[in-house]
């Protein structure tokens, strides 16, 4: 496969102040990649610097085995974290614009807007001004003038900020076709539920550093599986002595005479095991519950934020 | 390359494509015609007023005139002057200055008829669509009431009602009392704002005090009329006009096709600068700025909008031609010799290789503002964000509308010659001196500190623009500076 973007020891200042320090991190060709972090973590800065928008002060990127965005222009496609396009426009022009700037002609430009147009369920707009389409219309618009060219490496800042639940799944499905079709796409987000759905792998992002390099289920794996046991007689002392269990933590009790604890498994532990053990000592349980990590547990434990939650995409 | 002719052809039609774009085209040469015939038009609605004389003084002497005969002979006298100056513009439009002198000469010598027939053999076209103007004073017969006042109290209370109303019945009554030598003039309107009668006794109890000492000097009221249509014959030469020796039409008109070039010029930067401004704001506000800078070079984004906007300025400048050449046609037939003043000043133009000098000067003028307004639009989103970078800016560019003035009336002046090697006003006061024949060590020499200050400017806001379109920072100079430093 081979990478399709390195970045090494990437360092990035405005005056005092750190934006990003001795980031390194990789992209395989052809995967959907989560760049995650909160806000203000760096995100735009490395993306504005892979795409040679401003210069980087430290360390070395390589996409598409250029070290400057500039050089691959044609190459890539992008689409900035606040979006607007030019109001007067029709879509179609605008797409074809953009298209016509990464090289394409524009007769081509004007075809293929109409098939994306088509396919995002816009043709009644097509040819209607900007200003005349709905925000979540006009976002659309503008990822297909992103991907017009057919780019092999796409990059996205926050794409799902501002879009209904139901546009937000048509992106995501966007995102995959993308990827089907041979490309590689490099995402920024703060709102780890789309990262979870979408990423092959994931770079987390924190205060300009990173935290987390590697799959979604690598991130998981960091976190410790909980297992949360009701029973009348439990004892946390013998809960704690199973084989596999790293915590066991109190909850309040769910209703008299009944106790309940939550308990934190070693990496790697099955919990099928623990369970086994548990019955097989003979420990009278009336309810157990496996929690598998979220993506956002992981992030908690991996940069020591509270990243924003799903509900922000929902909003 | 490509790049930067998608970006140029798209600002070109982003505005080409607007109804506003065409309407302000438009407005520009419609209001010119209607600044050209609004003083007409005043001046042909300027009612004549209707006045009544009322005469309390006693008997002159013998042989000196009386007032209200001054007053008489007064308004006769302006009406036939206002005539003959009409003449006379009717003659220099269509026939140039010497047939003007011509018919002025034969007005006042051989009377109006006179006047009038000389105007149709100078300019048969002229003399066809000539019409004398109106009397802006007429004094009518004393009505009964007020003829049989005996003292100002009793014809001051006659005169009030012939005054009020809706529609009064005139416009003015003038009592004159004391002595007859020495009157004084009450003046009586019925608009209490219109001074017109009052300037117009005056003037002619002046003249009446001026005859009136003659005579008693013992001056012969034969001499004083002669004296009256007395002119002198002055010819202007220079061994700089174009005849080569008598001044014509075509020696003025070269330096107002100057000052008419540099306003051209003047009103095509601002108008250029300012949509590329909000073109820029409008990218940067709603982050197209940014799509384009991963798309072209920021060479490429400046060049492509700097292009572009000047395609725009060059349709107005030839629509504008249009309109003017058309004019020149209308004018051709209406006014030959202006026309052909003007035409010969344009002529000149080409013939001198002048006409290249001013080429370079419009490049120059404005690529020079042009980019300095795209790099501060790149650092606002707001028109109220560029007010305060823009400023300083439009008062430098108050500065050459008034010394594009002086440089067409006196092209040598020293402030003039100093102000042109400034290069934020060397292309216009070039263009309003281009006429004049500068000398071409500062045609050469401004010339070349200009095109040292484009380049400077072209760098500088290249990397401005290239900062401000990423940066969120507050506009003002401060950043701007330091950011176009980095």
């Amino acid at each position: 496969m081979g990478a399709a973007l390195i970045l090494e020891h990437v360092g990035k200042r405005y005056g005092a102040f750190q934006a990003v320090k001795d980031l390194s991190f990789e992209v395989q060709k052809g995967e959907i990649c989560g760049f995650l972090g909160p806000n203000g973590a760096g995100k735009t800065s490395t993306i504005r610097m892979i795409l040679g928008l401003t210069n980087l002060d430290e360390g070395r990127i390589s996409i598409l085995g250029a070290r400057d965005g500039r050089r691959v222009r044609d190459r890539l496609g992008f689409l900035p974290e606040e979006r607007g396009l030019y109001k007067k426009m029709t879509p179609v022009d605008a797409i074809a614009y953009f298209g016509a700037l990464k090289g394409l002609s524009m007769a081509e430009g004007r075809k293929r807007a109409r098939g994306l147009l088509e396919r995002q369920g816009l043709s009644e707009s097509a040819n209607k001004p900007l200003k005349a389409l709905s925000k979540g219309m006009a976002q659309k618009v503008q990822l297909a003038a992103a991907v017009v060219h057919e780019p092999e490496f796409v990059i996205l800042d926050e794409p799902f900020s501002g879009l209904d639940p139901v546009n937000q799944q048509g992106l995501e499905a966007l995102i995959r076709d993308l990827a089907r079709g041979g490309a590689t796409v490099l995402f920024s987000t703060h709102v780890m539920q789309h990262a979870e759905r979408l990423c092959d792998r994931v770079v987390l992002l924190a205060k300009g550093q990173k935290a987390f390099e590697g799959t979604v289920r690598e991130a998981r794996a960091s976190v410790p599986r909980t297992l949360e046991m009701e029973g009348p007689a439990l004892d946390a002392a013998a809960l704690a002595a199973l084989p596999g269990v790293i915590e066991v933590e109190a909850s309040p009790e769910p209703e008299p005479g009944v106790r309940a604890f939550r308990i934190s498994l070693a990496p790697g532990a099955a919990t099928a095991e623990v369970l086994k053990a548990a019955f097989g000592r003979g420990f009278e349980i009336s309810r157990f519950d496996v929690r598998e990590a979220s993506l956002h547990d992981a992030f908690i434990r991996l940069t020591g934020i509270e990243a924003e939650t799903g509900q922000e995409a929902a909003r | 390359m490509r790049r930067t002719f998608l970006i140029a052809r798209r600002e070109y039609m982003a505005y080409a494509r607007t109804v506003g774009f065409w309407l302000s085209l438009l407005a520009l040469p419609l209001f010119g015609v209607l600044g050209a015939f609004i003083p007409v038009l005043m001046e042909r609605a300027e009612p004549t007023r209707e006045v009544v004389i009322v005469d309390l003084t006693a008997a002159p002497q013998d042989g000196l005139v009386a007032p209200g005969v001054a007053i008489v002979q007064e308004i006769a006298r302006a009406d036939r002057q206002a005539e003959i100056d009409a003449l006379a513009r009717a003659a220099r439009g269509a026939a140039g200055l010497q047939a003007a002198d011509q018919v002025r000469a034969v007005a006042e010598r051989d009377g109006l008829e006179a006047g009038r027939a000389e105007l149709t053999r100078a300019a048969p076209v002229a003399a066809q669509g000539f019409t004398p103007p109106r009397p802006s004073l007429v004094v009518r017969g004393t009505p009964p009431e007020l003829a049989r006042a005996q003292d100002v109290a009793a014809a001051e209370a006659a005169a009030r009602p012939l005054l009020s109303g809706e529609n009064p019945r005139f416009d003015g009554v003038v009592l004159l009392t004391g002595e007859a030598a020495e009157p004084q003039a009450r003046v009586w309107a019925a608009k209490a704002d219109d001074r017109t009668i009052q300037n117009r006794v005056r003037e002619a109890l002046r003249e009446q005090r001026r005859t009136n000492a003659l005579i008693a000097a013992g001056v012969q009221p034969e001499t004083l009329r002669r004296l009256e249509s007395e002119r002198p014959e002055v010819q202007m030469f220079s061994p700089n006009a174009r005849s080569g020796g008598e001044v014509s039409m075509a020696d003025r008109m070269p330096g107002l096709v100057g000052f008419l070039l540099g306003l051209i010029l003047w009103s095509a930067v601002v108008t250029g600068a300012s949509i590329l401004l909000n073109s820029v704001m409008e990218e940067k506000a709603n982050r197209v700025l940014e799509i384009l800078l991963s798309s072209a070079s920021p060479a490429e984004v400046l060049t492509g909008k700097v292009l572009g906007v000047a395609a725009i300025t060059l349709t107005v400048l030839v629509v504008w031609g249009g309109f003017a050449a058309a004019g020149l046609g209308f004018a051709g037939q209406a006014l030959p010799s202006v026309a052909q003043g003007f035409q010969a000043a344009l002529g000149g133009l080409l013939e001198g290789g002048a006409v290249f000098w001013l080429i370079a000067y419009f490049i120059g003028g404005y690529l020079m503002y042009a980019v300095i307004f795209a790099a501060i639009g790149a650092f606002c989103e707001t028109p109220r964000d560029a007010q305060s970078l823009v400023g300083p800016i439009m008062m430098i560019l108050i500065v050459p509308i008034f010394t594009m003035q002086m440089a067409v009336r006196n092209p040598d002046l020293m402030a003039v010659k100093a102000l042109s090697w400034v290069p934020f006003f060397t292309p216009f006061l070039m263009t309003a001196r281009i006429n004049s024949q500068p000398p071409l060590i500062e045609l050469v020499g401004t010339l070349a500190v200009m095109v040292a200050m484009v380049v400077l400017m072209i760098w500088l806001a290249g990397k401005a623009f290239r900062a401000g379109a990423l940066s969120t920072a507050k506009a003002d100079w401060k950043t701007l500076l330091r950011l176009g430093r980095a």
